[in-house]
């Protein structure tokens, strides 16, 4: 594995993390993590739009007018989202049902747009197709993370299995929006945390904060996380 | 020739191109999915009028349901709108199937009465767009399964109230669990049950 390859895929699933250190694509983590069953398909439905739509545009990157790049970027990415909720519909349907409008809300996730145009833009297909597919794996594993955590407290399973006895009371607050914020504050803060530490012990000095910082799809998107 | 890619035509050409190609494909990916699609549709809403009156659950197969639905349930057409009538152990029974607001989309939902129209039978949702763990649980079995067998009040409606969470299945009370979190959403279902009620006695009236 060639060390640009390496560091695209660390640099999703932890030093440039989406929710850790891009805090995008957070209207999703709030919407879907109180069931695990959603996470995963919303996860799954993230991945492949994020790794295929930046495939395409890193592969038209070159004949893309930077005038109309942005609309291109929808269109692309918006395609890849229809076609898993037509997938879905046709082969999925309970899935597509209990999902709802959230696939075609997978469109306004930040991430897509965000590595569109800090990645895609510039980098050949094939490492942008891995930054893509990291970066929704990236998102992933801390959605599917506090989704557990929601799930079991919320509903006394996982999966939708019954975990926990007739004698647990759910907690009502796990099932609601409020407590994924509470949750993803919680992971950001451990993980920022822990990674400054981390820093601090490689260099000795706390100017490697180098890892945080290295994170260009911040500025355009942050703004409407939707 | 060189073509200059800032120029307006490029951009307009291009932008034009791109959307034929991709748009076209996905009309494609429609139209070669359409009829499992409706297939899953018709399955959804035939499983529903079932289950509303009982003549289905959730461990009956799918591969079964057609032919139980083309068996057991008539269709008949009562002053415009559709009324599924069927015969259990000599009583009839009337079923109704209505499409009204939810909180993000509509709710569509089979609601099977005795002829009168006072005692439910049965209650389904065949879709519904609510948020996924709050509004959403309209569809779970607990919440639809409160309504078989209820008494409806004097008044000839269902209430909906604070309970314990875990479904109110007396009889003869006359009202059900509303969900915690998605008063809205149980609202819109109070509406769209109790119209339905009106709905099948109006209908239960003229068979």
């Amino acid at each position: 594995m060639s060390s640009a390859t390496n560091k695209v895929i660390k640099d999703g699933l932890w030093y440039n993390n989406p929710i850790f250190v891009q805090v995008l694509g957070i209207c999703s983590t709030l919407a879907v993590t109180n069931n695990l069953l959603n996470t995963l398909i919303m996860v799954l439905g993230v991945s492949f739009a994020t790794s295929m739509g930046s495939l395409t545009l890193s592969a038209l990157r070159e004949l893309i007018p930077r005038k109309v790049r942005m609309i291109v970027q929808v269109l692309v990415l918006s395609f890849y989202v229809i076609i898993i909720d037509i997938v879905l519909r046709a082969y999925a349907p309970t899935i597509s049902k209990q999902l709802g409008p959230y696939v075609g809300l997978i469109i306004t996730n930040c991430i897509l747009m965000g590595r569109a145009e800090a990645f895609a833009a510039s980098n050949p297909p094939g490492l942008a197709f891995i930054d893509g597919l990291f970066n929704g794996l990236g998102y992933g594993w801390v959605l599917l993370a506090i989704a557990v955590i929601r799930e079991f407290l919320g509903f006394g399973s996982l999966f939708g299995i019954k975990i926990m006895g007739n004698g647990f009371t759910p907690w009502t607050i796990m099932v609601m929006a409020p407590s994924a914020f509470f949750l993803v504050a919680i992971a950001l803060w451990i993980a920022n945390d822990y990674k400054a530490k981390a820093a601090k012990r490689a260099t000795g000095a706390p100017s490697a904060a180098g890892a945080a910082g290295a994170a260009p799809a911040k500025p355009a998107a942050t703004g409407g996380n939707a | 020739m060189k073509i200059n890619r800032n120029s307006v035509t490029y951009a307009a050409v291009f932008t034009f191109i791109v959307c034929i190609a991709f748009v076209v494909v996905l009309a494609i990916a429609n139209q070669v999915t359409l009829a499992r699609v409706q297939a899953n549709k018709r399955l959804e809403s035939q499983t529903a009028v079932l289950k509303a009156f009982g003549l289905a659950d959730a461990s009956t197969p799918p591969s079964e349901i057609d032919a139980k639905y083309k068996q057991l349930i008539t269709e008949k057409n009562v002053n415009g709108t559709t009324a599924y009538v069927a015969t259990i152990n000599g009583q009839t029974y009337v079923g109704v199937e209505l499409t009204m607001p939810g909180l993000w989309g509509p709710i569509t939902a089979v609601l099977a009465t005795d002829k009168a129209g006072t005692v439910i039978q049965g209650f389904a949702i065949v879709d519904q767009q609510e948020t996924p763990g709050l509004g959403g649980r309209i569809t779970e079995p607990w919440f639809t399964a409160q309504f078989k067998g209820k008494k409806t009040l004097p008044d000839g409606t269902i209430a909906f109230a604070q309970g314990t969470g875990k479904g109110n299945f007396d009889p003869n009370n006359g009202t059900v669990d509303a969900i915690t979190g998605a008063s809205r959403t149980s609202d819109f279902v109070k509406a769209l049950v109790n119209k339905e009620l009106a709905l099948a006695r109006q209908i239960g009236g003229t068979l």
